[in-house]
């Protein structure tokens, strides 16, 4: 991988809890370039969905750093090009990471197409006739136009995922992370969410997934992590995932889960 | 005890009764909106991760829900305020302003303890996936907070916020004791040129159920009006 295609590169990762009793994390580093599709899989409890809350700082790490974009997020301040010392304003980061949620996270007070807009003309200003508009072809895209005008609870759980997923593509972030996406749905809910983050990383979005769906993580992976106990214990592409696991506590894993 | 004569005599003083009315509409409206405001700042003071403010919170709320609201009218108005020469000029013509801001001032302080824990309540009963999913879009703790967080929790806190806020019109009768002149002022007022008390009493009732009533029932529409995201 090229090193200036690197797009989210951690080092040193710790998220401790109770004073260091309990490690969510243990010491993670990992690269993520540009067009990556990352899979993150693992028993529960091996940090993770912790992993991938530290990547936009919904969780905060104990130490260990996240650079993105060449700059250090968890720090309050970084030098910027011409050598000035800047002050991290972390909401200009996190708009630029897409996010998307077990349990969706809909904004119930607010239409589909009010829960899409909010962001663009909060936070870019978009005109809220020109965000309308491109909401309404990333509806058409996951066939959900018809639903536009819509409170979240009118919708199924399948339908509510798909268009968190749209909402997070309207701030047209450079990477989308997404925590267990299919983990709260009906189980025939699930290949329509599938089927569009399918489709998002053909297209060549920048992917990091936390899943349990192995079938996916094998088909649209381009890397996949196993993490255990907070650490990554194996990395790789889904063929020697998959098929060659190199540990034992990753043979075990997949036998139970395959 | 109540004749028509005695509301005939109590009727030439109605005047009184209109200007109490005019009086305890700008007292509780005015309480409504510093209380409400301020109760969001100790709300928000209160579950801020900065300790010296939460403890400072918390002890203001203790404090004003632990005394009387008598006693803290009192203070106010004969201690805090006997320092400060407030300008004395009057409101709509007959509201003396010097007795009228302390009683504001008390009565805010007051509503603001209680109303500080029911907003609490309400922010702290929202999902945190609605922040986590408002701050990963980009927008700012400001933003999540009025976008986000607060349209949701007032829509789950408001026949709590209803009750508060009937409860202010009627415990703004206190401020009679500083001279406030409110319904009750004009009561007692009548009740001295007239050597009635029954009538202004009931005349008093009427003008008071005639402010709460349609305060619970504006709230309860916008109870309604808030609901439409609950309807599938």
């Amino acid at each position: 991988m090229a090193t200036n295609d690197e797009m989210i590169k951690v080092t040193n990762l710790c998220k401790h809890y109770y004073n260091g009793e309990l490690k969510a994390l243990d010491n993670v580093s990992y690269s993520i370039s540009k067009g990556d599709v990352v899979v993150v899989i693992g028993p529960s409890g091996s940090g993770k969905s912790t992993f991938l809350r530290c990547l936009n700082l919904l969780e905060v790490p104990t130490s260990g750093s996240v650079v993105f974009d060449g700059i250090d997020i968890t720090q309050k301040h970084y030098v910027d090009e011409q050598g000035n010392k800047v002050k991290l304003n972390i909401d200009e980061h996190r708009r630029k990471m897409g996010m998307v949620f077990q349990h969706f996270n809909l904004f119930p007070h607010k239409t589909i197409l009010q829960n899409m807009i909010l962001a663009p003309v909060k936070v870019k200003r978009m005109d809220p006739a020109e965000a309308t508009e491109k909401a309404m072809q990333l509806l058409r895209r996951v066939g959900l136009e018809d639903r536009a005008l819509a409170y979240p609870i009118q919708l199924s759980g399948g339908q509510k995922q798909r268009v968190a997923i749209v909402r997070a593509l309207m701030m047209e972030p450079e990477v989308m992370l997404f925590d267990e996406p299919t983990s709260a749905l009906d189980p025939e809910m699930v290949g329509e969410v599938l089927s569009v983050m399918t489709e998002l990383a053909q297209s060549g979005m920048t992917m990091v997934i936390v899943t349990h769906e192995m079938g996916f993580a094998r088909e649209v992976g381009k890397r996949v992590v196993f993490m255990a106990n907070g650490r990554i214990v194996e990395e790789g592409t889904p063929e020697q995932i998959f098929d060659h696991p190199q540990s034992l506590r990753l043979a075990t894993f997949l036998e139970k889960v395959l | 005890m109540i004749s028509a004569a005695g509301f005939a005599k109590t009727w030439q003083y109605i005047q009184l009764f209109e200007q109490g009315l005019v009086c305890t509409l700008s007292l509780s409206a005015l309480t409504v909106i510093f209380g409400f405001v301020f109760a969001l700042f100790l709300a928000l003071m209160r579950m801020s991760k900065i300790k010296p403010l939460s403890w400072f919170a918390t002890a203001y709320v203790e404090l004003f829900r632990a005394t009387p609201m008598l006693v803290q009218l009192f203070i106010i108005y004969y201690v805090v305020f006997a320092k400060v020469s407030l300008p004395s000029f009057k409101i709509f013509g007959f509201i003396r302003f010097e007795r009228f801001f302390p009683g504001v001032v008390a009565l805010s302080m007051n509503s603001g303890a209680y109303l500080s824990e029911i907003i609490r309540a309400g922010i702290q009963s929202i999902d945190i996936g609605q922040t986590e999913a408002s701050r990963s879009l980009g927008l700012s703790y400001k933003q999540t907070l009025f976008e986000i967080v607060l349209p949701q929790a007032i829509k789950n806190i408001l026949p709590a916020i209803a009750n508060e806020f009937v409860t202010i019109i009627k415990e703004s009768s206190i401020c009679y004791t500083i001279g406030v002149q409110e319904i009750m002022y004009a009561v007692s007022s009548t009740k001295g040129a007239t050597y009635r008390i029954a009538e202004p009493l009931l005349i008093a009732t009427a003008v008071y159920f005639c402010l709460t009533f349609p305060t619970s029932k504006i709230i309860a529409y916008f109870e309604r009006r808030m609901s439409r995201g609950d309807k599938r």
